[in-house]
């Protein structure tokens, strides 16, 4: 881990937002360094800036100050193409609203970043078969969002990000629409997916039960860092 | 760019609201429907005006001396070498024919009129002008040395005459004097509509040249196989008619000509009035679909699709549902076309349409042209109409979708 580049990189970031003409501070001078492999929660009550934190890092929003750099990009350098295109190839999202496509099959879900990365179709059939075999979903395969449970549909939606090898998989509040025992299946399955295929993990809860399965916690409150603590997973 | 997958996803996109889709699709094959036969029915107007055109004597080609237009009188006529036969291909050409036309004056025991009295050989005329379909009450002229008089049905009403009666023909001869000559009727003619009937008395040809004191004639009217032959035969009768005005029928019959280009343009703008009626309420209905799918397309944005990709795909979608839109409304358009093949009876507006340039009876006439025109114009009505809804699309923010 030390000599390599640090996955992501957020140096003095700060995010104001315009609510009604008041400036707003969602981030204030936030530093940090998430290395590769790691298993990242950022945590912390609503408005403490975790869901902020964790958009800037995924390209999603661009900061107010300072600089954000993911996989050794600045993303301040980027357009929106750009942005795009660094979102597909470096960056797996796993939403809180699963937000899989609702006209394609859990298969075409898995499928579709490999479409927009152009890569043959043969391979493609074989990886998203693969991972949604590895994730106990190969029965589900042809099957629609809608024919889904949201159990079903989120470990679409983990198939879906981790398929392409991201360099980094964000997650917003994974567990917001599941149950203990599905969120229990879904952590699992990202620490699988961490410790097995060594994806770096950042994720944005409020949930213990998240939190208990990451090995580092950032503890967020009223837009600063207020604690940055490596564990050993309790379910590890 | 993923075009098969973006195709994928505005296929399946459409059947998502299938009723609403239904209804822009059925809206729209409506009208490319009633775009092609309407546009059939204009062209079969069209096709009727050159047709009325050329048969009404002008023929595709007409040979005359300078000035006779202005002038039609005998003073103006020219020789024909004998044997003559113009030099244009047989598979381009129908027929030809020789006339001598001059103005005339036909008085009946109770009647004057004034008209044009034609010196003609019966027998080529058939085969080029509207004397080919006209039915005869009585006998038609045997040849171009029958000296009985032709007149049309409506002509023979006004001057109260009949067949087997004589009328008188006063005109001018070529020495400049008055000629005079009693004319037995052979037979009335029938033409459609009543204004040839009004205007054309025919005789054979050498009984007229005698009266007038010439073998020279008026006119030497050429009917092609088709008017794209005119400019090449034009030519070739420049040459060897030098000194004397070659004119087509465009030439000749100006407001034909004029209704005939009208046409023309009348078609395209048929065509593009209705296809931007449609235009609203395909932009409507595309603005309908990407509002429902704000957040799916953040979540598009967000996990990597570019900008340009969301653009695309909303065109497809419109042009998607044009496209079957198209090609059905099409089918069904030449379907109609096919039901109205033996044309549509106006008999009852007769009066009306003759004034318009229109026969009794209009039959479509489907142009390849038209349909591919209208086919483009299409197209590319679905790309523009899709233009704003795309910009909407593309503006959509992920972060602010996302969060909805």
């Amino acid at each position: 881990m030390g000599n390599e580049t640090p996955v992501v990189m957020c140096r003095n970031v700060g995010r104001v937002y315009d609510i009604d003409s008041i400036p707003v501070n969602a981030l204030r001078s936030v530093d940090l360094i998430v290395e590769s492999g790691e298993f990242v929660s950022l945590a912390g009550p609503s408005g403490s800036g975790k869901s902020t934190l964790l958009n800037l890092i995924g390209a999603l929003d661009r900061p107010s100050s300072g600089e954000v750099i993911v996989d050794g990009v600045a993303l301040a350098t980027l357009d929106e193409t750009q942005l795009a295109d660094l979102r597909l190839n470096k960056i797996g999202f796993v939403f809180q609203a699963y937000n899989l496509i609702p006209v394609l099959s859990a298969r075409e879900n898995v499928e579709f970043i490999m479409q927009l990365q152009g890569v043959p179709s043969g391979e493609r059939r074989e990886r998203s078969l693969e991972v949604l075999a590895s994730l106990g979903m190969a029965e589900l395969a042809d099957r629609r969002p809608g024919q889904m449970s949201g159990g079903q549909q989120q470990r679409v939606a983990v198939a879906r990000a981790i398929v392409t090898r991201p360099a980094l998989l964000l997650a917003d509040e994974p567990s917001a629409n599941l149950d203990s025992e599905t969120t229990k299946g879904l952590l699992e399955l990202l620490r699988r997916v961490n410790v097995e295929r060594g994806v770096t993990i950042v994720t944005a809860t409020h949930d213990p039960m998240v939190m208990s399965y990451a090995r580092r916690r950032v503890q967020l409150l009223d837009g600063r860092i207020a604690s940055d603590q490596r564990v050993a997973a309790e379910t590890a | 760019m993923p075009l098969k997958l973006l195709l994928q996803l505005s296929w399946r996109n459409l059947w998502r609201h299938r009723r609403r889709n239904l209804i822009l699709f059925t809206a729209i094959l409506v009208a490319i429907a009633a775009c092609v036969l309407l546009g059939s029915l204009i062209r079969g107007m069209q096709v009727d005006m050159m047709k009325d055109a050329v048969e009404n004597l002008s023929g595709n080609l007409k040979v005359l001396a300078p000035g006779y237009r202005e002038d039609p009188s005998i003073e103006k006529a020219f020789p024909l070498r004998d044997g003559y036969r113009p030099d244009i291909p047989d598979d381009e050409m129908v027929g030809w024919t020789r006339r001598v036309r001059v103005p005339a004056v036909v008085t009946s025991e109770r009647e004057t009129r004034g008209i044009s009295l034609v010196g003609i050989d019966l027998g080529e005329e058939r085969a080029i002008s509207f004397l080919a379909q006209v039915t005869i009450r009585g006998e038609a002229l045997a040849d171009e040395n029958d000296d009985r008089i032709l007149l049309g049905a409506e002509l023979a009403a006004r001057l109260d005459t009949d067949v087997g009666r004589r009328v008188v023909i006063m005109t001018q001869g070529a020495d400049g004097r008055n000629r005079e000559a009693g004319f037995r009727v052979a037979g009335l003619y029938d033409a459609p509509g009543t204004a040839l009937e009004k205007a054309y008395a025919f005789t054979g040809l050498h009984p007229l040249q005698k009266l007038l004191g010439t073998n020279d004639v008026t006119e030497v009217s050429i009917r092609l196989r088709d008017d794209r032959f005119s400019a090449a035969a034009n030519s070739s009768l420049m040459k060897e008619m030098s000194g004397l005005e070659v004119l087509n029928w465009r030439q000749l019959d100006p407001q034909a000509a004029a209704f005939y280009e009208i046409a023309d343009v009348g078609i395209t703008i048929w065509y593009v009035i209705l296809l931007l009626a449609l235009a609203f309420g395909l932009i409507n209905s595309l603005i309908t679909a990407v509002l429902e799918r704000v957040r799916e397309f953040g979540m598009l944005r967000a996990l990597g699709m570019r900008p340009r990709a969301v653009v695309v795909q909303v065109v497809i979608e419109s042009v998607l549902i044009v496209g079957f839109a198209l090609a059905g409304g099409i089918a069904v358009g030449i379907a109609l076309v096919g039901l109205f093949a033996e044309g549509i009876d106006l008999s009852n507006y007769a009066a009306g349409a003759e004034l318009a340039g229109m026969r009794s009876r209009l039959v479509p006439h489907l142009v390849a042209r038209d349909v591919l025109l209208l086919s483009g114009l299409a197209v590319a009505l679905a790309v523009l109409a899709s233009a704003y809804p795309a910009w909407r699309a593309v503006r959509i923010k992920p972060l602010d979708a996302l969060r909805r």
